[in-house]
């Protein structure tokens, strides 16, 4: 009788202890899957940020060229097989589309005031939605890419692949863009442009060209992102970027508009701030609002983003 | 100048009678799909499956000798644009019936414009309460009907054979956050508890735009279920079910008549293969009129019939039926159908309808080998058979 009461306790505790060890690598899980979405959503946001920084527009077409890069690279991959090579092409495409962009439509408007490349901006990015939907039809496209890194399992905790995939790839991004802002004379250029474009001007460096490497790494980064959320939803679809479109604003005024640094920092919040809503605390919350509720908290408090300074 | 006019004039009054003659001789049948838009892929299932149908009943020489015209428009799962067309079908085209091959949406604001005109409707598989009920009337809509299942009985007889045949003891529940996600997923949780299963968590997502479930998944993962119920549409379905399978979650996966699509097996992939789901059509039943569609449809269009398909082609044999039976005066079109009784569906036995509503078998599909297969049939009548509403 006694015996079996131990017994009894003993394996309550065991359960117990079990449940606590299932609930901390859980805790992992949706830490790595909150950091994952949240690296996506810096890929997009930092071109958009690029562009405010320099141009002052609000570029609603990045989530097109988002879109695009996604499939530039979905078809490459059907085409040749490769996945890396579907990448650096689905970046490739969207950088590209980006310079259009940026030349044939921007520029030429830069002399009205900013609301009209803003309206030029939200047309494109509809008209781009409906081209993709005929050209590649209605239907969502699966991206069964291989990428061969494999999973990473420790107990119930799973790092994906792809969930590797987009830290290794962001992290890497983020090293290039880091290094070849503070450590080469484009990117001190490109950064004296976005304090003051006029005496940048003024000491003899060509603003135009900065202004397009600007769009071409900017667009190269939403291509890339494109390409990850293909590949981890993988799902492409013609009206992908509808909702980035505007979460991608709200993150970069959450981090400042032109803040490079307060815009990584707001993606990856958001990311993990969705995530936690959701799969910790289960409060049915509308996810997409996440991003516009940290906004309106965080600028209650800090009127210029999270990094973002007077 | 006079001639030319007169010319015109001849012209345009042989069209008319040309029009008149045809209309004449026709049965106009009015249908309407997403033919484009979100739900594109059964849009095009829908109408692939009905006109398969017309072309059966018109090759073996109509009814009674009249060829079917039938009249399609694409709702793109837009409620306005339904109204629109109900409108139309009635006033422009004079239908004498109506098959829906929409989703809730579109089809439940069509109901009260055909009860009204007094124009029958069977809709293929929308599956709002709505579109059998007028709730400002607190009556039934006499004029529609309904052969695909209410959510509620097809998630209470999912429910029956996750219980009782796959001996799920926890579950946990996953559904999209429309009325169809919200109707199957309390028909199953009710059902569940009531078979004695303990239901671990409910989780609701957006519908359209969530595409990461891993949040869910990995907190549904935590309390390690026998059974995952998912509902959703085919995208979010295979997302779902890959997402769970990345994150090396065990348990059993059950869906619902959503995830009857090709679309749905070729976006999981492998991940896929053990999924069960209950529906609205078996693959595996013997009757010939079954494997005659599954054969004829895939030479038709070199692709698997799926559930939404199955679904609006019975609906329109249904009306075809009805026709055959009453001639072409729409209000004893209403009355053959609602004397329907043990007809011999593509989607099952349909032993009558209640209030318009459909009472046949759940069919429990498993999907193996890439293909989905029967696995069983829940027929218990006290499942199947519709509450009757006052």
């Amino acid at each position: 009788m006694v015996r079996s009461n131990e017994f009894g306790v003993r394996r309550k505790r065991l359960r117990t202890q079990h449940f606590e060890l299932r609930t901390k690598f859980m805790l992992w899980q949706q830490l790595a899957n909150g950091i994952a979405i949240g690296s996506v959503y810096a890929l997009i946001s930092l071109g958009l940020t690029m562009v405010y920084g320099i141009l002052r527009i609000l570029h609603v077409a990045h989530a097109g060229i988002y879109a695009l890069g996604a499939y530039v690279g979905l078809l490459s991959f059907r085409l040749v097989g490769n996945f890396w090579l579907s990448l650096i092409v689905g970046m490739a495409g969207a950088a590209v589309a980006g310079y259009i962009v940026e030349r044939f439509l921007y520029m030429p408007l830069l002399h009205l005031p900013r609301i009209a490349p803003l309206i030029v901006s939200i047309g494109l990015f509809t008209a781009m939605e409906e081209a993709f939907r005929i050209v590649a039809g209605p239907h969502t496209l699966a991206y069964n890419a291989r990428v061969g890194l494999g999973d990473l399992s420790i107990g119930s905790f799973h790092l994906t692949e792809t969930q590797i995939l987009i830290l290794f790839v962001t992290f890497a991004v983020l090293i290039f863009l880091w290094a070849f802002l503070t450590k080469t004379r484009t990117g001190l250029a490109m950064r004296a442009c976005a304090q003051d474009p006029e005496t940048t001007s003024s000491f003899g460096v060509n603003v135009s060209r900065i202004i397009a490497i600007n769009f071409l790494i900017g667009s190269a980064m939403a291509g890339a992102a494109g390409v990850l959320i293909g590949v981890y939803d993988n799902q492409v679809w013609p009206t992908m970027g509808s909702i980035p479109a505007y979460k991608a604003l709200a993150i970069v005024v959450l981090g400042g508009l032109g803040n490079i640094p307060g815009t990584v920092l707001a993606s990856i919040v958001v990311g993990l701030a969705e995530t936690f809503f959701i799969g910790v605390l289960a409060i049915p919350f509308p996810r997409d609002a996440v991003a516009f509720v940290a906004m309106i908290l965080v600028l209650m408090f800090k009127p210029y983003g999270l990094l973002g300074k007077a | 100048m006079k001639c030319r006019g007169f010319l015109f004039s001849i012209f345009v009054f042989s069209i008319l009678s040309l029009t008149a003659l045809a209309y004449g001789q026709d049965i106009p049948v009015g249908f309407f799909a997403p033919i484009t838009g979100p739900a594109a892929a059964d849009g095009a299932s829908a109408k692939n499956a009905v006109e398969l149908g017309l072309k059966e009943v018109n090759d073996a020489g109509g009814i009674s000798g009249k060829k079917i015209n039938l009249i399609i428009y694409d709702d793109r799962m837009n409620p306005q644009e339904a109204v629109a067309i109900a409108n139309k079908l009635i006033e422009k085209d004079k239908v004498i019936g109506v098959v829906s091959g929409s989703y809730s949406a579109p089809t439940r604001v069509t109901a009260p414009i055909f009860q009204k005109a007094g124009i029958p409707m069977v809709a293929g598989y929308a599956v709002h309460p709505d579109v059998t009920w007028d709730p400002r009337e607190k009556k039934p809509n006499d004029f529609c009907f309904r052969n695909g299942f209410l959510g509620e009985i097809e998630g209470a007889a999912a429910a029956q054979f996750a219980v009782k045949n796959l001996k799920a003891k926890k579950v946990s529940l996953i559904f999209m956050d429309n009325d169809f996600g919200r109707a199957i997923s309390s028909g199953f949780a009710d059902r569940a508890e009531k078979l004695g299963a303990k239901v671990l968590t409910k989780q609701m997502y957006k519908f359209p735009g969530e595409k990461d479930f891993r949040p869910y998944l990995t907190r549904i993962k935590e309390g390690n279920p026998d059974l995952i119920f998912a509902a959703g549409y085919y995208n979010e379905a295979a997302s779902i079910v890959r997402q769970a399978k990345e994150l090396g979650v065990t348990s059993k996966i059950m869906g619902e008549e959503g995830f009857d699509s090709p679309k749905f097996l070729e976006i999981a992939g492998p991940a896929a293969e053990g999924v069960v789901i209950a529906t609205n059509l078996d693959r595996d039943d013997p009757r010939p009129l079954v494997q005659n569609f599954l054969k004829n449809y895939r030479k038709a269009y070199n692709e698997d019939a799926d559930m939404v398909g199955a679904s609006s082609y019975d609906a329109f044999m249904i009306l075809v039926n009805a026709i055959k039976k009453a001639g072409t005066d729409p209000k004893a079109i209403q009355k053959a159908l609602l004397e329907t009784k043990d007809y011999n569906g593509l989607t099952g036995k349909i032993s009558r309808f209640v209030q318009g509503e459909v009472v046949k078998p759940v069919q429990i599909q498993v999907v193996k080998g890439g293909k989905f297969h029967r696995l069983g049939v829940v027929d218990n009548p006290e499942i199947i058979t519709p509450p009757t509403k006052q």
